[in-house]
């Protein structure tokens, strides 16, 4: 069977600041694949694989453990309610796809449990500057690790095993033998996310990555599957949006021709006001926008404005004005 | 001797090396050699033979060369220094968490740490050299949080060094790389504060020492092969000019425009004091900052910068004739190129004459738009002052070129002034300046082809006139100049197809409406001071009403432009025509009652259009809370006329009923 992406929409519940501040609520959900927005212009309608209300409980994807690969990931604005969507909230009274996914994947596996054995695993990581941190690893045991003078080398790497497989090399896997299990992992995860003093995780960058694999043996052929389900809570992507990628990127100096050719971008973005923009291929020669009559030009309604004031007086003192004695 | 720091890049057959340890105290020379030969190839790798390297393994060398560089950085190690040397300086090799952007740390570099020349020093540059290669290597294969850890360690290595001429040049170039790579996250405090700390390091270097530091492709090169003096210089002031360019970049960021605008200045100033530069290019960015500074009123910097763009674009070569272009696609090019990017900076010229003449008026000018005598005689007086000051700025560090260039610069200035023209003389200068660019301009963005460029030229040729006539004292000399203006724009605005230049248009009947007024007021006050008793002859009536009608048609085209095809007066005004929009209702209103007739029809039925026109602006004023902000000033005269023409209107009516 084809992979497949789909694309799933769910409402979240308008929070409590929102709440007290009023205002209304402007997405609703049509019928299962469907939800409208109210917009400026007018109620637009968009289609989704599967929507979910914010009514509904937070619905689980239950088509995971058959071997195959699934990813899901939350995207969106800080604020969207991707993790409360992911993990839920602190109390767990709403608990997210995370820990219903674990839940999920235990409880089949104990309806099979006659059938087959199970062996769950997970990895979990943060991607950060570029980097991968083992989750597992508590931060303040690594930097004790890297003062050691034989310590291993603890970076996480990506790779493609024969089989094609990606896994991250260098992280540490741990089992779980039921979704309690699981979920302490995952807290403890999230907890090493927070200890490095180094990193900002205001910063909107730091994505987290969770990998449970789990090894299915049928008891009765002997055959092993292993599925591998992905859960990927991305950072904020409202720096992403920001004019495409990288906006502050700087631009290398080019060894080869002597060009510094950001220097012509920087000096015509100095100003909005330039009185004239000599490169031709710039955004800005495309977009300047000029007035029909420049300011400079209301000195001459001084004048009139001044003639037309002394007309004026004289009209209302009675006297008969002619602009010009014939 | 156990070995500190780095640990996580060894590998682990380099481990087993350190146990092996040479006891010598030095490396014996073909050991040396092979070393040298390693990182020579390595470079070699990296950067030549890395363009050929295929689409499908784009990073083939480059992956050779990093294990080459390896290679050289374990042969190194291996080799210790001195006895005891290297413990003395281990206190200064802080133990900090590899994450954490070390800053800089500017004041320790040239206090703490091992001598630059000594053997310690030195091994611990040539380390950090290797880093820092391994870094940029890693960097280039986007490999960034590796390139970052190596970068790092080069900046932990020379942590443990005095900056001095032997390691200097790698102090500023691994903050340069480190700066590029945090801005690539959108760090970009932490990339200021890199190349802020390269910055300072350059400056103090310079000021404490400033001999020609060694290059880092020198640590592993022969004593043959050594760099000249010019060339460590050469190379060691380009890395600072990479640092200006970058913090240029950095600050322009961050919106500190001003700052950004210094280091431009300073970036270019370099390229050319170190003949590093493409000359176009540099031209236009010389002739782009111009206009910077012309928007700050800094007409000094702004005269310096176009007169070397005027001087740098000459460097650029000989236009190919004709016919070369037509022989050759290349020349053909060129050709365009050159004229194009050389009537570019006469286009800023142009803006530089215009925009001292404006500013000049704006400064001389009384309440109704006239010269102001007195503020002349004033500003002539505090003139005399900073012309001196002008002499002593342009001493300043801000001078663009060269040994060759500094007179032909210079001599180019000396074509215009930089200070504010106080009269006519003055301002004539500066006009044919301006007059003569606008012919140079025109050469190549003639009408046919270039149809909006040829129309902004005129437009601020008409604009050069306006701002001259403010000068000139002869009114009748003024009405001529105003009398160009028209020539100039009259054909060209009627000529235009008025679907597709409809803003272009719009613009030129605006300017043409007001320049007829000009004239219009010219006329008048000539004929007044002429006759005794202020009664004028039928010729000078006529030629009045002309221009006052001609005034009044092109605000009345302009308000038509606005309209529907079918004809009907747009309900509601956007905000780019509002302001315009209502003051031409204003203005011709106004002209209507200023025409000139012995005819009391025909003087009524002017009364009826004028009011018509006040009662327009009221009234949609009245219906849109957005418009009286854009016109107080007309709104509440028309408010005036509304209440007081009706009543002219039947004294008018009632006379003409008892003259039947």
């Amino acid at each position: 069977e084809e992979e497949k992406i789909r694309v799933f929409c769910r409402i979240r519940p308008v929070n409590r600041s929102e709440a007290t501040q009023g205002g209304s609520v402007v997405v609703a959900k049509l019928d299962d694949y469907s939800v409208t927005v109210e917009t400026q212009r007018g109620p637009r309608e968009f289609q989704f694989d599967k929507v979910f209300s914010t009514e509904a409980s937070q619905e689980l994807m239950q088509s995971v453990i058959d071997g195959y690969n699934v990813c899901i990931f939350a995207y969106g604005q800080t604020g969207s309610g991707k993790t409360f969507t992911m993990v839920g909230d602190k109390d767990q009274k709403n608990p997210g796809i995370m820990p219903r996914s674990f839940n999920g994947i235990f409880d089949i596996m104990r309806e099979n449990g006659s059938k087959f054995d199970f062996k769950v695993s997970a990895y979990m990581l943060e991607l950060y500057n570029d980097r991968l941190q083992d989750l597992f690893v508590s931060q303040a045991g690594e930097a004790h690790a890297q003062t050691q003078p034989h310590g291993p080398t603890r970076r996480v790497e990506i790779k493609r095993n024969r089989k094609g497989v990606v896994f991250a090399q260098g992280a540490e896997t741990k089992e779980a033998s039921s979704a309690q299990e699981l979920y302490a992992l995952f807290q403890q995860a999230c907890a090493n996310r927070h200890i490095s003093a180094t990193m900002n995780v205001e910063s909107s960058r730091s994505h987290l990555i969770v990998g449970i694999m789990v090894e299915s043996r049928n008891l009765t052929i002997g055959s092993v599957n292993t599925g591998k389900l992905s859960l990927v809570d991305l950072a904020g992507s409202e720096r992403a949006a920001k004019t495409g990628a990288k906006d502050h990127q700087l631009k290398e100096a080019n060894s080869i021709n002597k060009s510094l050719s950001a220097l012509g971008d920087v000096i015509s973005a100095l100003s909005a006001e330039l009185p004239h923009v000599p490169y031709r291929n710039s955004k800005l020669y495309a977009t300047r926008v000029k007035a029909i009559t420049n300011n400079a030009q209301r000195n001459v309604d001084s004048k009139e404005i001044a003639q037309l004031k002394e007309v004026i007086m004289k009209l209302k003192s009675g006297q008969a004005v002619e602009e010009v004695d014939v | 001797m156990a070995v500190k720091c780095q640990r996580r890049l060894l590998l682990p057959s380099c481990s087993r090396m350190t146990e092996k340890k040479t006891n010598m105290a030095s490396i014996n020379s073909v050991e040396w050699r092979s070393i040298c030969d390693k990182f020579t190839n390595a470079q070699r790798l990296a950067e030549t033979e890395s363009r050929n390297d295929p689409e499908n393994d784009p990073f083939r060398s480059k992956y050779k060369a990093r294990e080459l560089l390896r290679e050289v950085y374990c042969s190194l190690k291996s080799f210790e220094a001195g006895d005891g040397e290297e413990d003395a300086g281990g206190e200064n090799c802080e133990q900090r968490p590899p994450d954490q952007p070390v800053d800089g740390q500017t004041e320790d570099a040239f206090s703490q740490g091992f001598s630059g020349d000594s053997p310690a020093g030195m091994r611990a540059a040539k380390l950090g050299a290797v880093e820092y290669y391994l870094g940029v290597n890693h960097v280039d294969t986007e490999e960034l949080s590796a390139g970052q850890e190596h970068l790092m360690n080069c900046m932990k290595m020379l942590e443990k060094c005095r900056a001095s001429s032997e390691n200097v040049s790698l102090f500023i170039h691994v903050r340069n790389q480190l700066g590029i790579l945090w801005a690539g996250r959108d760090e970009t405090e932490t990339a200021q504060g890199f190349l802020e700390s390269a910055e300072s390091i350059y400056q103090r270097y310079m000021k404490e020492d400033g001999r020609p530091p060694t290059d880092m492709t020198e640590y592993f090169t022969t004593e043959e092969n050594l760099l000249t003096h010019q060339e460590r210089t050469k190379r060691f002031e380009l890395a600072y000019t990479h640092t200006m360019y970058y913090l240029a970049q950095v600050y322009k960021n961050l919106g500190e425009n001003e700052r950004a605008a210094t280091y431009c200045h300073s970036t270019l100033q370099r390229q050319l004091q170190l003949n590093q530069f493409s000359p176009m290019e540099w031209s236009l960015n010389a002739a782009t900052l111009s206009q910077y500074y012309i928007t700050k009123g800094r007409y000094m910097e702004g005269r310096h910068c176009l007169a070397a763009a005027t001087v740098i674009s000459g460097l650029a070569g000989e236009v190919p004739s004709e016919a070369a272009a037509q022989e050759s696609e290349t020349e053909s090019e060129r050709r365009e190129q050159l004229q194009q990017k050389r009537a570019e900076i006469a286009r800023c010229w142009i803006k530089y004459c215009l925009n001292l003449l404006q500013d000049a008026k704006k400064l001389l000018e009384d309440n109704i738009g006239e010269l102001d005598t007195d503020r002349q005689d004033e500003l002539k007086r505090a003139r005399r002052q900073e012309e001196e000051e002008e002499e002593k700025g342009r001493k300043s560090a801000l001078l663009f070129g060269s040994e060759d260039t500094f007179d032909s610069i210079a001599s180019v200035e000396e074509k215009v002034m930089c200070l504010f023209p106080l009269d006519f003389t003055e301002a004539r200068t500066v006009f044919l300046v301006g007059q003569n660019y606008v012919t140079q301009a025109k050469e190549y963005f003639q009408m046919d082809g270039y149809v909006t460029d040829h129309i902004e030229i005129l437009q601020d040729h008409s604009s050069l006139f306006r701002a001259l006539a403010f000068f000139e004292e002869d009114l009748e000399r003024r009405c001529k100049m105003h009398k160009r203006r028209v020539d100039m724009l009259e054909p060209i605005c009627n000529d235009l197809n008025s679907r597709y230049y409809l803003l272009i248009r719009r613009q030129l009947m605006f300017e043409l409406a007001e320049t007829y007024n000009e004239m219009m007021d010219l006329k008048l006050t000539l004929a007044n001071r002429q006759a005794d008793n202020h009664s004028l002859d039928g010729h000078t009536i006529k030629k009045f009403n002309h221009l006052c009608s001609a005034s009044a048609k092109y605000f009345q085209m302009f308000l038509d432009s606005l309209c529907s095809p079918e004809g009907k007066p747009p309900e509601h005004l956007e905000e780019e025509v509002l302001r315009p929009a209502l003051v031409a209702r204003f203005r011709v209103a106004r002209l209507h009652s200023k025409l000139i007739s012995s005819s009391p029809p025909v003087q009524l039925e002017n009364l009826n259009r004028a009011l018509e026109n006040y009662k327009y602006v009221v009234q949609y004023c009245e219906a849109h809370p957005e418009a009286p902000a854009a016109v107080e000033t007309e709104l509440e005269l028309s408010t005036e006329m509304v209440g007081l023409l009706p009543l002219k209107i039947n004294r008018l009516k009632s006379r003409m009923a008892a003259n039947n």
